[in-house]
């Protein structure tokens, strides 16, 4: 037996290890990130076998590809926020907090654990979505292979962008405590947002949008730049500091609010 | 032991605890006591740590809650709305709590059992009873064995035999040598479990005693009295604070002062007395009187006084 009685206490460890039982005992875990990945994976088949050929040329052959991670966009932010907000509405957070009140180690766990199945999910899923997508397009113009420059840095990073969107999520349902807020703050600020203020005819905004996390995730999932959008680096920090302000703003607020 | 230090919260401009100190001493059940909205459960939140109290501060063992390495082995508390994600299972709910202090799996089933819940361990919460309910928020308070129990109306929703459970469930963690506070807002039932007794009212102290204290002192006894004289006595006896009530001629109902002083005051005014009895309060009696003046909501009897 390895079960040497270590005093009970509380650790970062045990605060993870806690978090991830709680995600894996959701049946609604389960079905989100199976609908992501079927959804993901259907739409690209769907859409290669769809495709005529007859392109006006300049679609890029990944975000051809991974079209079906619009909704996984919304269902990772989902998940991220029923982490959260989900907490609360159910009265649930009453316990954790009780049993970690020192509370930041729950916010850093839920984030971690929701980032460490998030990003092996999506990386799969992509890395399979792509040559499905693909065994459909041969000969076409968007006939491409894993191996052809910038696509397999698009698949991971459009994975990255993804699990960086459902941390966000995360934040927003930490910072929100509701999930129609929260599923609405998100999808305004992914979604919306951008759209809007692109119409705006002013340069410094066009330069400002392309900083929003969905336009930087687009971005993240091209091959190849394309024109008038940030690089991937550039769109892969965007997506960074997004992520970390509103976990650093939840995090203070977490803090200072009575639960 | 457990501490309020003058506790006070305020919720914008209501103020909803106000100055309340007041300690719990393990080896006993106390019970705390108010009419509902007196801030019972808000001071219990401030306890754990889960509100921040506006004023003062709150101990468990001379040291704030969240300051402690294993707080669920300190502190365990059953919070009157429901903690937990309904589509979990009991036994998952458990065991992600356990993870946190690093509690074995043994412990968990050992808490289920303890309430009875093993049968239904592997249910979703969703679908239980309050009373289910009720003994998961038990089994989650007991997880961390802790020295101390902090439980918001445990009675609520359980069938007699659940409620004869809980009582037995207290006395026995308060032998034990634990601390055990149990709210709750009848005072009958609290009167079969507690020892001690922390009563408040809008968020105030109204008396930290003891029960047989409690009844004693209370001004809630009533003495009844049979004289020839009634009306004379009456008079004689009349005082503020004092009100005497009469249902048929010749008896006197006395409450606000007690026997002694009703025999007293007859001799002196050669009174003759033939029935001379002293009364001792319920305990809903004395605790209506004593919180009568702090009630949030009064109901008012006008229209079944006639």
């Amino acid at each position: 037996m390895t079960t040497a009685t270590l005093p009970y206490r509380v650790t970062p460890a045990r605060v993870l290890r806690s978090e991830w039982h709680k995600l894996w005992t959701l049946r609604s875990t389960w079905i989100t990130l199976a609908v992501t990945s079927l959804l993901t994976a259907a739409m690209g088949a769907g859409l290669g076998a769809a495709y005529d050929g007859s392109g006006e040329g300049g679609m890029d052959p990944v975000m051809f590809a991974l079209l079906g991670t619009q909704f996984a966009t919304i269902n990772l932010g989902v998940l991220g926020i029923l982490a959260t907000a989900g907490e609360y509405s159910t009265g649930q957070i009453r316990a954790t907090m009780t049993a970690v009140p020192r509370r930041l180690p729950v916010l850093w766990s839920k984030a971690a654990v929701l980032a460490a199945v998030v990003l092996p999910l999506t990386l799969a899923t992509n890395l399979l979505t792509f040559p499905l997508a693909q065994s459909f397009l041969t000969g076409t113009d968007l006939s491409a292979s894993l191996g052809d420059p910038g696509v397999l840095r698009a698949l991971a990073g459009n994975a990255a962008g993804l699990t960086l969107l459902a941390v966000l999520a995360l934040g927003i349902g930490a910072l929100l405590r509701s999930f129609p807020m929260a599923i609405g703050a998100f999808i305004g600020l992914v979604m919306v947002l951008p759209e809007i203020l692109a119409m705006l005819p002013y340069a410094f905004v066009d330069d400002a949008v392309r900083s929003f996390p969905g336009k930087a995730l687009e971005a993240l999932t091209t091959a190849q730049p394309q024109p008038g959008a940030a690089s991937p680096g550039a769109s892969l920090l965007a997506m960074l500091l997004w992520t970390t302000a509103v976990l650093a703003v939840a995090a203070v607020v977490l803090r200072r609010k009575d639960v | 032991m457990l501490t309020a230090h003058e506790l006070t919260k305020r919720y914008g401009d209501r103020t909803v605890v106000t100055d309340l100190s007041f300690s719990v001493r393990p080896g006993t059940v106390t019970g705390f006591l108010g009419p509902n909205g007196a801030g019972k459960s808000t001071t219990m939140r401030m306890l754990l740590g889960l509100d921040a109290p506006t004023r003062g501060h709150a101990t468990v063992g001379g040291r704030s809650y969240a300051a402690h390495p294993a707080p669920l082995t300190e502190v365990g508390a059953l919070l009157e709305a429901r903690s937990v994600h309904p589509g979990r299972t009991a036994f998952h709910h458990l065991r992600a709590l356990a993870h946190t202090h690093g509690i074995p799996r043994a412990r968990v089933d050992h808490v289920l059992g303890l309430t009875g819940l093993t049968d239904v361990a592997h249910r979703r919460v969703k679908g239980f009873s309050l009373g289910m309910g009720q003994r998961l928020g038990i089994a989650a308070a007991l997880l961390g064995d802790p020295a101390t129990l902090i439980l918001d109306e445990p009675v609520n929703g359980l069938d007699p035999e659940g409620v004869l459970w809980i009582r037995n469930l207290l006395k026995s963690l308060a032998a034990e040598g634990r601390t055990v506070l149990v709210s709750s807002h009848l005072m009958s039932e609290t009167a079969l479990t507690a020892d001690h007794l922390v009563i408040i009212g809008r968020g105030r102290l109204l008396a930290d005693t003891t029960v047989t204290d409690f009844v004693r002192d209370s001004g809630a006894a009533t003495t009844k009295v049979v004289t020839p004289d009634a009306t004379a006595l009456a008079g004689h006896l009349a005082a503020p604070g004092v009100d005497i009530t009469t249902d048929t001629p010749g008896t006197l109902h006395i409450r606000g002062t007690d026997a002694r002083h009703v025999g007293r005051t007859a001799a002196a005014h050669g009174i003759p007395l033939y029935e001379l009895t002293p009364g001792v309060a319920s305990l809903e009696e004395a605790f209506m009187d004593l919180t009568r003046d702090a009630l949030e909501y009064p109901a008012t009897l006008e229209g079944a006084a006639a």
